[in-house]
């Protein structure tokens, strides 16, 4: 009896890494001059302000911070309402002027969902309707290209799990 | 030699063997004594059984409990009374007179309760943010409810005249569960915590008192020659 209990109590007691628990932002990248064909992007970095310091994702694939790829996955803030990035297009390049920035700023809303008693909550997203600017392009409403994103698309506004892609962004 | 042979062996033959019947109430020390030392739990149970037949015991136990559970996620408290009804089978062969037990049982439980979330965490497998605190919530949730069987082991014996100290061990296993909407009931009162499926286990420390209504002879039989 006391093995059974021991073996019950480890096997719930730790949150398993195969639950679904805070889903984050699946975005695609695509080639502007085709849609309907996903492209790679060159060098991306992308940084958010974390404690007021400028802090850099790790991609998981290559273990840098620097990607390229045809998608990323990005976390986002489960206790605000927005979440803002910057992505440096080309930023290894050594001549200044071939290095592209913008901001995009998320916004959405939360709720918190009961998962387990290991995992406790996670945090399901939504871009939702209500808001006029869902997505913010380099803090300014309204406009709908910048810098090196040509445009940016919510194809999955509940951001509720990571098995579909939420935003496509052509460039 | 051989007379005195044949004498020892009727007086033991007819050495008159009675048996008491009563009812035996008690209390379970373990949760009176976790009342005292564990903040976050209040708890009492209080445990009775009859004597039906030589063997058999109509058994019940009712309990009330208060418990508070802290949790690297969650942060939860849970009230409620609950009842156990059943019976018990003496399975040990007493000597002279003896009241010992050894045996085994079952029960049907219910119970009702409530549960709050105090406070949670939310589960982030990708810490960017250094998003770690607890939110406080405290939600509540009403009119709970569960149902289950119980297969109880235990000993009972007795220490002085008619006090037995005794020790259970109980598996159980969940035929209802009305569970909140957006929770789970992560502990039943009288069940004790939940599991993945529906079992669960328990266990309690008992003393208690045994109050004799009537006694009744059990004369051995006499083989006919």
């Amino acid at each position: 009896m006391i093995g059974l209990l021991t073996l019950s109590c480890e096997k719930d007691d730790i949150c398993d890494a195969n639950t679904p628990t805070t889903p984050r932002l699946i975005i695609k990248f695509y080639d502007n001059q085709n849609p309907a064909s996903v492209r790679f992007v060159k060098d991306l970095r992308i940084t958010s302000i974390v404690d007021g310091v400028e802090k850099a994702i790790i991609f998981e694939k290559s273990n840098t911070e620097i990607l390229n790829d045809t998608m990323v996955t990005l976390p986002l803030k489960v206790n605000e309402n927005l979440t803002k990035y910057k992505f440096t297009f080309n930023s290894k390049s050594e001549i200044q002027s071939l290095i592209s920035i913008d901001d995009l700023t998320f916004n959405y809303t939360r709720k918190d969902e009961f998962v387990s008693r290991a995992c406790g909550f996670k945090t399901l997203f939504e871009m939702n309707a209500s808001n006029q600017n869902p997505i913010i392009i380099n803090e300014t409403p309204g406009i709908t290209a910048g810098n090196w994103i040509k445009g940016v698309q919510i194809t999955q506004p509940k951001i509720y799990n990571e098995n579909e892609t939420h935003i496509k962004i052509f460039f | 030699m051989i007379s005195q042979n044949k004498k020892s062996k009727d007086t033991t033959a007819v050495l008159p063997k009675i048996d008491r019947y009563g009812l035996r109430i008690g209390v379970d020390l373990f949760k009176l004594s976790r009342s005292l030392y564990d903040k976050n739990y209040k708890g009492l149970e209080l445990t009775g059984d009859f004597r039906v037949t030589k063997k058999h015991y109509f058994a019940a136990e009712i309990g009330n409990e208060n418990k508070t559970s802290n949790q690297s996620q969650l942060n939860f408290t849970t009230k409620g009374t609950y009842l156990k009804v059943g019976f018990d089978y003496n399975a040990h062969q007493n000597w002279l007179n003896l009241e010992n037990m050894i045996y085994v049982g079952l029960r049907f439980g219910i119970s009702s309760f409530n549960q709050e979330i105090n406070t949670y965490k939310v589960y982030n497998s990708d810490p960017f943010f250094n998003e770690s605190s607890s939110i406080t919530v405290n939600q509540k949730f009403d009119g709970l409810s569960a149902k289950w069987g119980e297969v109880v082991a235990g000993i009972k014996t007795k220490v002085i005249d008619n006090l037995f100290v005794g020790f259970s061990v109980r598996g159980s296993n969940l035929f209802s569960n009305k569970k909140p909407d957006g929770f789970d009931n992560l502990y039943i009162p009288g069940f004790n915590r939940t599991y993945n499926g529906n079992f669960g286990v328990g266990f309690n420390y008992t003393v208690s008192y045994f109050l004799p209504i009537y006694k009744k002879k059990n004369l051995p039989k006499i083989k006919s020659k």
